[in-house]
């Protein structure tokens, strides 16, 4: 076989003999990291919601979502620290039983936002006015962990389930439904989008920022088809833009627990009231 | 047993806290190699056991009041290495917050309740344990060993009280830190800790081993059923039964603050200045002092620190295990 081929001719081109000093110039490129490992988190984080048992003890979202929605407006109309104190203590003893992960993410968004506040209040609290100052921070830490838990606590895709309870119009509900589902499979695409724009750019890539806008651009587009399609598919199942909840939750004894801990929340609340007023 | 600030010189409280720096290094070192980042959260476990029987106060004779501090029987559970992290991180949220022990003091404390009492404990009770090799012997060693392990640290304290006078005094030979010397501070420590606060501390630490032992081995021995779920059910038994701790109503020996010292009676005697080292020392104004919150009535206010330690301790000790890396081999 080999004897039969002709011998390739040995002349290498002139340019191949040349020696080339070619220095990799240094590109920046850390924004396309960033946006790479942010929306890495997001999709590990919608992967990890779907695997479910979240936390041990369930509540049922509905409950979850009214009780917080309650303790929010406690807490910002209240004029009492105390208050604000024991409801921060509630809500250390629930982070205490959450699992180490999920702590961390509660803990960092509502420390970054009581620094930021607390910043903002550094002002009024050098003018004298200590009290309110402390008041508004510690209320911002309080209510910002809160809804974290609440976000940590209740699955995305139960969420919808639980807006219907609170009689919320279906075009909502099915926009969000579709905007969670949707989510994990535009993150994919944009992940794919922006390993695609770092690997062709080799050496210095100026036009990458000019990119980015390509890259929302699909994004864009290529939802509207996908969700053109799911419609249509949906359609096609017998969706007729209702949504119905079947109604299998139970309410379990920690459900029950839970609603009593708030109604005592309020007793509480209308107990300092009346302290702060007499 | 919390020394508070001002009862120890200055000069004391550096000598006490170099003395802790190489114990700290070599249980982080050691924490770090030999503790899984899965059982990290345990060490806040066991550091909210510790936080919480230190809330029971016990009245003692002689009119003041001690506590069990569950040295012995962290050692017992996480390793002495581990116990030791775990009371430090509990006595440092007890100065912060709660103001009980001193900031300056804290390195003596540490030496006291962290290091000697839980390495003391747990030897003594590993040698009576390899020596009669029943279970009666490992009870008796838990028992002997937690009895031993709170009276030394209780005559380490006494003893650290008692040089103040004989070290630190003004030219009229009047005290400037701490007033009473060895012969008034160790009886007056030591022997309502032999007569009560050790058989507490026995009592607290069996109790809670044979639990532990029974419901989730697995806290123990590695490998074992382990039932987390019980063992935050204990925590929480206890802390709804923290009130009880109000019941003593006197104050710990070397514990008075600033106007009550000059009305303490010893041996017939009141102590009728207060030391100058006190009146000027360093102040620190903790959070909620002495686990009482203004407005709010005792009971409630002493539940209240009892949560709030304790969820402060777990949630520590579970984002100190979120930033261990996993090992990949």
């Amino acid at each position: 076989m080999i004897e039969n081929l002709k011998k390739p001719e040995m002349n290498i081109p002139e340019w191949l003999t040349k020696k080339e000093e070619y220095i990799h110039k240094a590109d920046k490129d850390s924004f396309l990291d960033k946006s790479i490992l942010s929306l890495f988190r997001l999709l590990s984080r919608i992967q990890k919601q779907d695997k479910g048992s979240e936390t041990k003890i369930k509540i049922n979202v509905a409950i979850n979502i009214l009780c917080t929605f309650s303790l929010l407006i406690l807490v910002s109309v209240t004029k009492s620290f105390l208050f604000v104190l024991i409801i921060g203590v509630y809500l250390l003893l629930r982070l205490s039983m959450q699992e180490a992960d999920h702590l961390v993410r509660v803990l960092k968004t509502s420390f970054a936002v009581t620094f930021l506040t607390a910043v903002v209040m550094l002002p009024a609290f050098l003018m004298g006015s200590g009290y309110s100052s402390i008041m508004v921070t510690s209320k911002v830490l309080v209510s910002i962990t809160a809804v974290g838990l609440l976000s940590q606590t209740a699955r995305w895709n139960a969420m919808t389930s639980a807006l219907k309870a609170f009689f919320i119009p279906d075009l909502f509900i099915l926009i969000l439904d579709i905007t969670i589902k949707y989510m994990y499979m535009l993150g994919e695409l944009s992940l794919n989008l922006f390993y695609a724009l770092k690997l062709r750019s080799v050496g210095k890539n100026n036009k990458k920022y000019t990119s980015m806008a390509g890259i929302a651009g699909t994004v864009f587009l290529e939802s509207k088809e996908m969700a053109e399609e799911m419609y249509h598919a949906m359609e096609c199942r017998g969706f007729t833009g209702e949504y119905s909840v079947r109604k299998n939750g139970k309410f379990t004894w920690a459900d029950g627990l839970y609603c009593l801990i708030h109604a005592g929340f309020l007793a509480l609340f209308f107990y300092f009231y009346q302290l702060y007023r007499g | 047993m919390h020394i508070p600030d001002n009862y120890l010189s200055p000069v004391t409280c550096a000598v006490m806290g170099a003395a802790m720096v190489p114990v700290w290094r070599k249980s982080i070192i050691k924490v770090k190699t030999e503790v899984s980042k899965v059982r990290i959260p345990m060490l806040g476990v066991g550091a909210a056991f510790s936080f919480l029987l230190m809330m029971f106060n016990i009245p003692l004779p002689g009119g003041t009041t001690g506590h069990a501090v569950g040295g012995t029987l962290l050692a017992i559970l996480l390793g002495p290495y581990s116990a030791c992290i775990s009371i430090t991180v509990a006595l440092f949220i007890q100065a912060l917050l709660f103001g009980d022990g001193g900031i300056l003091s804290f390195g003596a404390n540490c030496f006291n309740m962290a290091f000697v009492l839980p390495f003391a404990g747990y030897l003594i009770y590993k040698l009576i344990k390899d020596n009669i090799k029943s279970e009666k012997g490992e009870y008796l060693g838990i028992a002997f060993g937690s009895y031993m392990g709170i009276n030394l640290a209780a005559l380490l304290a006494a003893i650290e009280f008692g040089i103040q006078p004989l070290l630190f005094h003004d030219a009229a030979g009047q005290a400037l830190y701490c007033p009473y010397s060895l012969s008034i501070s160790v009886p007056a420590m030591v022997i309502p800790h032999l007569l009560v606060a050790g058989f507490a501390e026995a009592a607290f630490t069996i109790a809670i081993v044979t639990f532990v032992k029974k419901v989730s081995p697995g806290t123990i021995y590695e490998g074992a059923r382990e039932k987390n779920r019980a063992l935050y059910g204990l925590i929480a038994l206890l802390v709804c039964l923290t009130p009880l701790g109000l019941l003593a109503t006197g104050t710990a020996w070397g514990e008075w603050g600033l106007e009550d010292i000059r009305d303490v009676i010893t041996e017939g005697e009141v102590l009728t200045f207060v030391p100058k080292g006190m009146s000027e020392g360093f102040r620190f104004d903790a959070i909620m002092p002495d686990y009482a919150i203004s407005g709010l009535p005792e009971i409630a206010s002493y539940l209240l620190s009892a949560a709030a330690g304790v969820s402060i301790l777990i949630i520590l000790f579970k984002v100190i295990s979120s930033l261990k890396k996993d090992k990949l081999n």
